[in-house]
């Protein structure tokens, strides 16, 4: 009987790793190595053609004190993330908005969704028209307002590429971050409100008081996803303006391509993604002990 | 908030959505009239609308190569997801030895973005040969921990007692997860299902790097390449533009609730 209850429980357990095997074996395969093999080749001289050998800090000290693309690119992901806040409040008014009982408000929703799911390749495309020099709706606009006089080339000009790329990208993210932060607002009780406004409570102060305290994992949530957006938006940089002009819009992640891909400096690249990685984790760390530390945490029992 | 009159309200969000629906009806606008696209000023409403363009595109670019290209990847994508994450799902739901050690693997897998793993994993992917063809392009994007959990969620809670009074009758356990455990879980599936194809239809930067042959070649890649290639034929390129645009919206369209629901469940947690 004992044998038979061991042999069930070792089925069992073979049956619990056999489902567990096809997943696990990809984040291996494309999260773990990738990760620790990175960090072998940032400390080694390494291309496809020739056998690695070994670099020291060689790479890293290229980068840190003699690059000045690759700080350009760190400041450009730096701001590019610090724009977030801007998505963020926009986003928080149209919660507002729809989170009253308004007739329409679905359709409402549903539009400013509507830009999230959409191709970013095509949302590069059509955001780069809209800049456009002679032709765009933007120039189109301003010249129509009589407050320029000649167009813009908003994507080719060094201050201007980088904002104008960060409008396209809050343009797209945006219903996202209102769905996060809807969902946050319809969990709050009414009766909370109704007790404050018998107090005496006016409306700011029952925004203050109870929805903004009571909104804070849902705000922290769109921060980390804005913090993710700035280190891996990759496709609208390269399809509006391909990190120029002069890489006033290289990205950490446009360089790493540029560096791997155009130049073949594989081992160089791989030294740019570690510090990339660092970076992205220390901010992540950041942001978690500022809310508190239990933000993001999933239920694991 | 009440303090507002409706009409301020609704004239608010006016804006706002006009403002998320321009850069849609600009390109709309302008593969509809080509001939418009050096005239200033630029008309507001398309004059003369046709659909040469999009014949063009139809016959100019594989266009039709390339969508199938994007739907074969995405088929494996989503199998590969639903199945894969069920899978590890309802293992998670058991107890065995390392639960609590695989548990926080998969979460700390979640903080590698996938942009920094590139250089490696593209020479990975050239050592098992799958450099140029579907299985690669698919391969990285066929699990997801985001929806592990959601399945394991969703398992978990399926009542204990539903499964033991089927195993007390003897359902033998293939049975119980194809007859209970599945059917149970269809909001976790509808969800994986649109998470994965949006993921999947819409990556660019992992084909661009392991593609080179012009036969592979995904709607993504095909749309960029267009974009540097053909400069004078702008109606062209917005034609394009919106022939890839629509299967993504009309997916979104029809599963709205579900989409929304499966990114806000999966994402909040804290």
């Amino acid at each position: 009987m004992a044998l038979a209850i061991r042999r069930k429980r070792t089925r069992e357990l073979l049956l619990i790793w056999f489902f567990l095997a096809p997943s696990l074996l990809i984040f291996l395969l494309y999260r773990i190595i990738p990760l620790l093999w990175n960090g072998v080749l940032s400390f080694e001289f390494w291309s496809p053609y020739k056998p690695a050998e070994f670099a020291g800090l060689y790479h890293y000290e290229e980068m840190l004190i003699y690059d000045d693309v690759f700080w350009q690119a760190f400041w450009n992901t730096a701001i590019f993330m610090a724009s977030a806040p801007i998505g963020i409040l926009i986003a928080l008014m149209v919660a507002i908005l729809v989170d009253t009982p308004i007739r329409g408000r679905n359709v409402y929703r549903t539009i400013v969704f509507m830009s999230y799911p959409v191709m970013t390749v095509a949302v590069g495309i059509i955001w780069q028209w809209l800049y456009n020099e002679k032709v765009g709706l933007f120039n189109y606009v301003l010249m129509s307002l009589g407050i320029v006089e000649q167009g813009i080339p908003f994507l080719e000009t060094a201050s201007l590429a980088l904002p104008a790329v960060i409008v396209a990208s809050i343009w797209q993210v945006l219903g996202f971050y209102m769905i996060v932060l809807l969902t946050g607002l319809q969990n709050i009780q009414p009766s909370l409100y109704e007790a404050a406004a018998i107090d005496g409570a006016n409306a700011w102060m029952r925004f203050r008081r109870i929805t903004l305290p009571l909104l804070r994992p849902s705000i922290f949530l769109c921060f980390v996803i804005g913090i993710i957006n700035s280190f891996t938006n990759f496709d609208l940089i390269y399809v509006m303006t391909d990190g120029g002009p002069s890489h006033a819009t290289e990205l950490l992640v446009t360089y790493i391509y540029r560096v791997a891909f155009k130049l073949a400096k594989f081992d160089y690249a791989a030294a740019l993604t570690i510090v990339n990685f660092l970076f992205f984790v220390f901010l992540a760390w950041l942001a978690n002990r500022l809310s508190g530390g239990e933000a993001g945490a999933v239920e694991t029992g | 908030m009440n303090r507002f009159p409706k009409w301020v309200i609704h004239l608010g969000l006016g804006i706002i959505c006009a403002a998320m629906m321009v850069p849609f009806y600009w390109v709309l606008k302008t593969s509809l009239t080509g001939e418009n696209i050096f005239a200033y000023p630029p008309a507001l409403i398309p004059e003369n609308p046709h659909l040469f363009y999009y014949v063009d595109v139809w016959y100019s670019i594989p266009f039709f190569r390339y969508l199938v290209n994007s739907v074969i990847v995405s088929i494996i994508v989503v199998v590969a997801n639903v199945v894969l994450n069920a899978m590890a799902g309802f293992a998670l739901t058991r107890e065995f030895m390392g639960k609590g050690a695989i548990i926080m693997l998969f979460l700390s897998c979640m903080m590698i973005p996938f942009q920094v793993t590139i250089i490696p994993a593209y020479l990975i992917t050239k050592e098992i040969g799958l450099l140029n063809s579907h299985l690669g392009m698919a391969l990285p994007l066929c699990s997801t921990i985001v929806c592990i959990f959601v399945f394991k969620a969703s398992f978990d809670a399926i009542p204990k007692s539903l499964i033991d009074a089927a195993r007390i009758d003897g359902v033998p356990d293939w049975m119980i997860i194809f007859r209970i455990m599945v059917p149970l879980s269809q909001s976790a599936i509808a969800t994986n299902i649109i998470l994965a194809f949006i993921w999947s239809w819409n990556n660019f930067l992992w084909p661009l790097i392991i593609i080179r042959d012009n036969d592979m070649q995904t709607l993504p890649l095909g749309l960029a390449r267009f974009l540097t290639v053909v400069e004078d034929s702008t109606g062209a390129l917005y034609a394009f533009c919106i022939m890839v645009l629509v299967p993504g919206l009309v997916i979104f369209l029809l599963a709205q609730k579900q989409f929304i629901a499966g990114l806000t469940s999966g994402a909040a947690k804290g």
